[in-house]
C-alpha cells in the first residue's frame, strides 16, 4: 500500500462535463497514487463512465483539471493518454472485429515510438499466454467468445505497458469463472506493479479485489476510502438503497 | 494453390506488357485509358476500403490534378512531368485540406461532405470559362508528341506498378495496421495510442495524390480537358470498379478497374445501357458478394481446392 | 427593386416548401432505417418523370397526376428496398454504416442512367399544370408555383397528421424514437422499414412532380435538391419534421436572394447551384454529429 506522501499518478480536480443541460459529472476530485488498486461504484446515472473517459481522453472536461505523473493532460486526445501509458478498456467490449488476435494486439504496441515489429510481436505473444488466447493468435477478432474478447481487449491495454489501468464494468455479464479469472489476472498484473481503477455494479466481485472504493452518485463523489469504511457510509448505503 | 498464383501473375504480367503488340490502336488507346482508371480505382480503394473514410469526392482530385497540371504547363512552358508533379502536390494538399475538415465528420457525413465539395469544384471548374475552358475544354499540351498511344501506354503501366508498389508497402507497414484499425473501430484505436486524426488525414493525402497522379497522366493523354471527368456519375464509375473488383483489397480493385473499362468498351454498341448495367452489377455485388466478385472467385477456386485435397487424401487413407 | 426582391422571396418561399417536403422524406427514411439515403434526389427525379408521362400518355388532371407519382414513387422506393436494403435489418450484416452509403449511392448512379436511357439527356419542360399567374398588386406568381406551394403545404400537413393520428404512423414515430424501445414493446416488424423507406420516397416524388412545370426535368435534377433536403436534415434538427420545414424555408428564401442578389449575372445560375452544395459543407462543418449527435450521447 503506497505512503500519503507518493506522488499521484492520475489526479483530477474540479472535474466537470456537461450534457445538454445535465450535470453528468460535478466538481470532481479525485487521486490516484501509483500501486492502488482502487474500485469506483454507484448507481446507474452517476456519472463513472463518464469520468472515466475523461480521465482517459475520450471526453473532454467542461471544467476541472487533470493531471497525469504532475503534468496536465485534460484537453489531450485519448491517443496522447494512451501515450502516456494511461490503458483502459471499455464497457462494451471495443475490438478491431476484423482483423485477427494477434493484429488488434500488434496495433498499440506499433503506435508507440521506437517500436520495433519483432519486438512487439514477441511482447504481443507474451500478453497472449498470459492471458490464455496465445492459441486464438490468427482468429479474427469476432470469432472469439464473449469472454475471450474481454480478455484481449485487457491485452490490448496491457500492450501500451501502461502504468495505470482503468477498466469499466470488466464483469458485466461475465459468468463466475471468468469473472474469478478476471479478478486473479488483475491480481497478477498489480503484483507487478500497475494500478488499476475498476468501475462496475458487481460489488461483491470488487469487494474482493480492490483495497479502496470510491462511490459516485448523481456526479458527485461521496465516498472514498477503505472498503470497509465506505461500506459502513450512511449515505452510501442510501444511494443505493433506490436501486 | 501457390503455384496458381504465381502462374496467373506471370500470365498476367506477361498479357499487360505485350497487350500493344496483340491489339488495334483502338484497344490499345483503350488500354491507356485502363491504366487511368487502375490508378484512380485502387487509390479510392486505399480510402475508403482500407482506411474506411468513404469519401465521393475523388474524382475532384483526379479533375484538380490535370487541370493543375495543364494549366501549369500551358502558362509557364514547364515540362509536363513537372507539371504532373506539380498537380500530385497540389492534391496532396488540398486532400489533407479536406481530410482535416472532414475529421470531425463520420460516414454517411464525410460521404455527404465529399459529394458536395466535388460538385462545387466540378461548377467551378465549368464556370470560370476563361481560366479552364468550362465545358469547352480545355487544350492540355500532350506528353508524347507520337501517333502511337505505346508510350503513353507504357507510361501508364509504369505508373500503375509504381502506385500499387507504394501501396501495397503502405499496407504491409504498421501504417497499414493503423488504417484498418481506424476502419474497425476509431475509439479503440485512439485508446490503443494511434494518432487518429493524423491517419485519417494522411490517407487523405496519400489518395488525393495518387488521384492527382492519375488525373495529370489522363489529362496530358487526352489532350482535351473537360470538367466531367470529376462528375459524381464518373465517381460512381470508379466506385463501381472498385466494389465489383474488392473494395478492401488495392489488387482487387485495380483488376476490378481494369475488367471494367475493357467492358465498357466492349459493350459500346448498347450505348448508355451499358452505365445502367455496371450500375446493376454494382448493386448485385453489394447485395450478394460484399467483398467483391474476385474474392467470390477465390473463394470458389478454393473451395474446390479443398475438395480436391480432401478427396485425394480419402483415397490415400483407404 | 423591392418589388423583384419581394417576387424572388416568395419564389423563394415556394421553394423552401418543396425542399420541405424532400426533406421531410427524408427525415422519415433516417430517423427508422437509420441510413443516409444518397438515392433521395433520383426518386425525386422519376416522380418528376412518373407525372409528366402520367398526364402525356393518360391526360390525367394535374392533381391525380401528382398523386399517381407519388404512389409509383411508393412503389418503386418499396421495391427498392425489398430487393437492396433488407440486410440493414440482419444482424450478420457487418459495417451496416458503410453498406448503407455504398447502395444507396449506388441506387442512385443506377437510377440517374436509368433515367439517361429512357428519357433522354435533354431537359423536358412538361406543360404547366395551371396556366397563367396569380397577380395581386405588384406581387406575380405563376399558378404552377402557387399549386406547388400549395400541395407541398398539403403534403406536410397530411405527414403530420399521419404521423401523430394513425396507428401506423404513432408506430412510426415510436421506431424513430428509439427502435430498441419500440422493439420491446413488439414493434419491430420489417414492414415499418419498409412504410418509412415507401413514404419517403412518395414525399420526394411528390416534390418531384410539383416542381417539374416550374424547373424543367432532367435526369440530373435530383442532385442539387437532394443536397439541400440534408442540409436541411441537419440543420432543422433531428425527426423533427416541424424543425425541417422551418429549415426548409429559411434555406429556399436564402438561395432566391443569392441568386437574385448574386453580382455577376453569367455566373449566377451555375454558381447558385454551388450554393446549396456550400450551405450543406458548412452545416456538416458546424454540426457535424448532426443527426447522431444527441441520439448516440452516453450519460453514464
Amino acid at each position: 500500500m503506497p505512503g500519503p506522501s507518493a506522488p499521484l499518478l492520475v489526479e483530477a480536480r474540479g472535474l466537470t462535463k456537461r450534457f445538454g443541460g445535465i450535470v453528468a459529472v460535478h466538481a470532481l476530485e479525485f487521486a490516484v497514487r501509483p500501486g492502488e488498486l482502487v474500485g469506483l461504484i454507484g448507481p446507474n446515472g452517476s456519472g463513472k463512465t463518464t469520468t472515466i473517459n475523461m480521465l482517459t481522453g475520450h471526453l473532454k472536461p467542461a471544467g476541472g483539471e487533470i493531471y497525469v505523473r504532475g503534468r496536465r493532460a485534460d484537453g489531450l486526445a485519448a491517443s496522447a493518454f494512451a501515450a502516456l501509458r494511461v490503458g483502459r478498456t471499455f464497457q462494451i467490449t471495443q475490438l478491431f472485429s476484423r482483423m485477427s488476435v494477434l493484429e488488434n494486439m500488434l496495433v498499440p504496441g506499433l503506435a508507440r515510438p521506437h517500436s520495433t515489429r519483432p519486438a512487439v510481436t514477441r511482447a504481443a505473444r507474451q500478453h497472449l499466454e498470459f492471458l490464455g488466447l496465445a492459441a486464438l493468435e490468427k482468429l479474427q477478432a469476432k470469432n472469439l467468445s464473449g469472454g475471450q474478447q474481454k480478455l484481449l481487449e485487457l491485452g490490448r491495454a496491457l500492450m501500451l505497458d501502461p502504468d495505470i489501468l482503468f477498466l469499466d464494468e470488466p464483469f458485466a455479464g461475465v459468468n463466475p469463472f471468468l469473472r474469478d479469472e478476471i479478478i486473479a489476472l488483475v491480481r497478477k498484473l498489480h503484483a507487478q506493479g500497475r494500478t488499476f481503477v475498476i468501475v462496475d455494479h458487481d460489488i461483491q466481485a470488487l469487494q474482493r479485489l480492490v483495497l479502496r472504493l470510491v462511490v459516485m452518485s448523481r456526479g458527485q463523489k461521496i465516498a472514498d476510502g477503505p472498503v470497509a469504511e465506505v461500506r459502513e457510509n450512511q449515505e452510501v448505503l442510501r444511494a443505493y438503497a433506490g436501486i | 494453390m501457390r503455384a496458381l498464383s504465381w502462374c496467373g501473375g506471370l500470365a498476367l504480367a506477361a498479357s499487360v506488357l505485350a497487350f500493344p503488340f496483340l491489339v488495334n490502336a483502338y484497344w490499345l488507346s483503350v488500354g491507356v485509358l485502363a491504366m487511368f482508371y487502375a490508378i484512380v480505382t485502387a487509390s479510392w480503394a486505399l480510402l475508403a476500403g482500407y482506411a474506411g473514410q468513404f469519401s465521393f469526392g475523388h474524382m475532384a482530385f483526379v479533375s484538380l490534378g490535370a487541370y493543375t497540371s495543364g494549366l501549369l504547363v500551358k502558362w509557364f512552358d514547364i515540362p509536363v512531368p513537372l507539371g504532373m508533379a506539380a498537380g500530385v502536390v497540389v492534391c496532396a494538399v488540398v486532400g489533407s485540406g479536406v481530410g482535416f475538415v472532414g475529421l470531425r465528420m463520420r460516414g454517411p457525413y464525410l460521404a455527404l461532405f465529399t459529394v458536395a465539395f466535388s460538385e462545387v469544384l466540378r461548377i467551378i471548374f465549368v464556370s470560370e470559362v476563361e481560366i479552364t475552358g468550362g465545358s469547352g475544354g480545355l487544350e492540355v499540351t500532350p506528353l508524347f508528341h507520337t501517333r502511337s498511344d505505346m508510350p503513353s501506354y507504357y507510361l501508364g503501366v509504369v505508373l500503375l506498378a509504381a502506385s500499387l508498389a507504394v501501396m501495397l508497402a503502405l499496407v504491409a507497414s504498421r501504417w497499414g495496421l493503423f488504417f484498418r484499425a481506424i476502419r474497425e473501430n476509431e475509439d479503440a484505436a485512439a485508446a490503443g495510442g494511434v494518432k487518429v486524426m493524423r491517419f485519417r488525414v494522411l490517407a487523405f493525402a496519400i489518395a488525393s495524390a495518387f488521384a492527382g497522379l492519375g488525373g495529370g497522366y489522363f489529362g496530358h493523354y487526352i489532350g482535351i480537358l473537360t470538367p466531367d471527368i470529376g462528375s459524381v456519375d464518373q465517381m460512381g464509375l470508379v466506385v463501381a470498379m472498385a466494389v465489383i473488383g474488392g473494395a478492401e483489397s488495392i489488387i482487387a480493385a485495380t483488376i476490378g478497374a481494369l475488367g471494367l473499362e475493357f467492358l465498357v468498351e466492349a459493350l459500346r454498341s448498347y450505348g448508355q445501357w451499358r452505365l445502367v448495367l455496371f450500375g446493376a452489377l454494382l448493386l448485385l455485388t453489394m447485395r450478394f458478394a460484399r467483398n467483391g466478385l474476385l474474392a467470390l472467385a477465390w473463394e470458389q477456386v478454393r473451395r474446390v481446392d479443398r475438395m480436391r485435397t480432401s478427396r485425394r487424401a480419402r483415397e490415400v487413407g483407404e | 427593386m423591392t418589388d423583384y426582391l419581394l417576387i424572388q422571396a416568395l419564389n423563394g418561399l415556394t421553394i423552401g416548401i418543396i425542399y420541405a417536403v424532400i426533406a421531410a422524406g427524408l427525415t422519415v427514411i433516417f430517423s427508422i432505417l437509420r441510413i443516409v439515403n444518397f438515392a433521395h434526389g433520383e426518386i425525386y427525379m422519376m416522380g418528376g418523370y412518373f407525372s409528366y408521362f402520367a398526364i402525356a400518355l393518360f391526360g390525367i388532371p394535374p392533381l391525380l397526376a401528382v398523386i399517381a407519382a407519388m404512389l409509383t414513387s411508393f412503389a418503386l422506393s418499396i421495391l427498392a428496398e425489398r430487393t437492396l436494403l433488407t440486410p440493414l435489418y440482419s444482424p450478420t450484416t457487418e459495417r451496416k454504416g458503410d453498406y448503407g452509403i455504398l447502395v444507396t449511392f449506388g441506387i442512385s448512379i443506377f437510377l440517374r442512367n436509368l433515367a439517361l436511357i429512357i428519357y433522354g439527356p435533354y431537359p423536358l419542360r412538361p406543360p404547366s399544370f395551371f396556366a397563367g399567374a396569380l397577380i395581386a398588386g405588384p406581387l406575380i406568381m405563376t399558378w404552377d408555383r402557387v399549386f406547388a406551394g400549395g400541395a407541398g403545404i398539403v403534403m406536410l400537413a397530411a405527414l403530420i397528421w399521419f404521423m401523430q393520428r394513425t396507428p401506423w404512423g404513432e408506430a412510426l414515430n415510436a421506431v424513430s424514437q428509439s427502435r430498441e424501445s419500440a422493439a420491446i414493446v413488439g414493434i419491430d416488424d420489417q414492414r415499418f422499414y419498409m412504410l418509412a423507406f415507401g413514404l419517403g420516397g412518395a414525399l420526394a416524388g411528390g416534390a418531384g412532380a410539383l416542381v417539374g412545370p416550374i424547373y424543367s426535368l432532367s435526369p440530373s435534377m435530383g442532385l442539387i435538391p437532394d443536397t439541400q433536403a440534408f442540409a436541411i436534415v441537419i440543420l432543422g434538427g433531428m425527426g423533427s419534421v416541424a424543425g425541417s420545414i422551418l429549415a426548409g424555408l429559411l434555406i429556399g428564401i436564402s438561395e432566391s436572394m443569392f441568386i437574385a442578389l448574386f453580382p455577376d449575372p453569367s455566373r449566377s445560375l451555375t454558381y447558385a447551384q454551388a450554393f446549396s452544395l456550400v450551405i450543406l459543407m458548412i452545416v456538416l462543418l458546424v454540426r457535424p454529429t448532426g443527426l447522431f449527435g444527441r441520439v448516440h450521447t452516453a450519460m453514464e
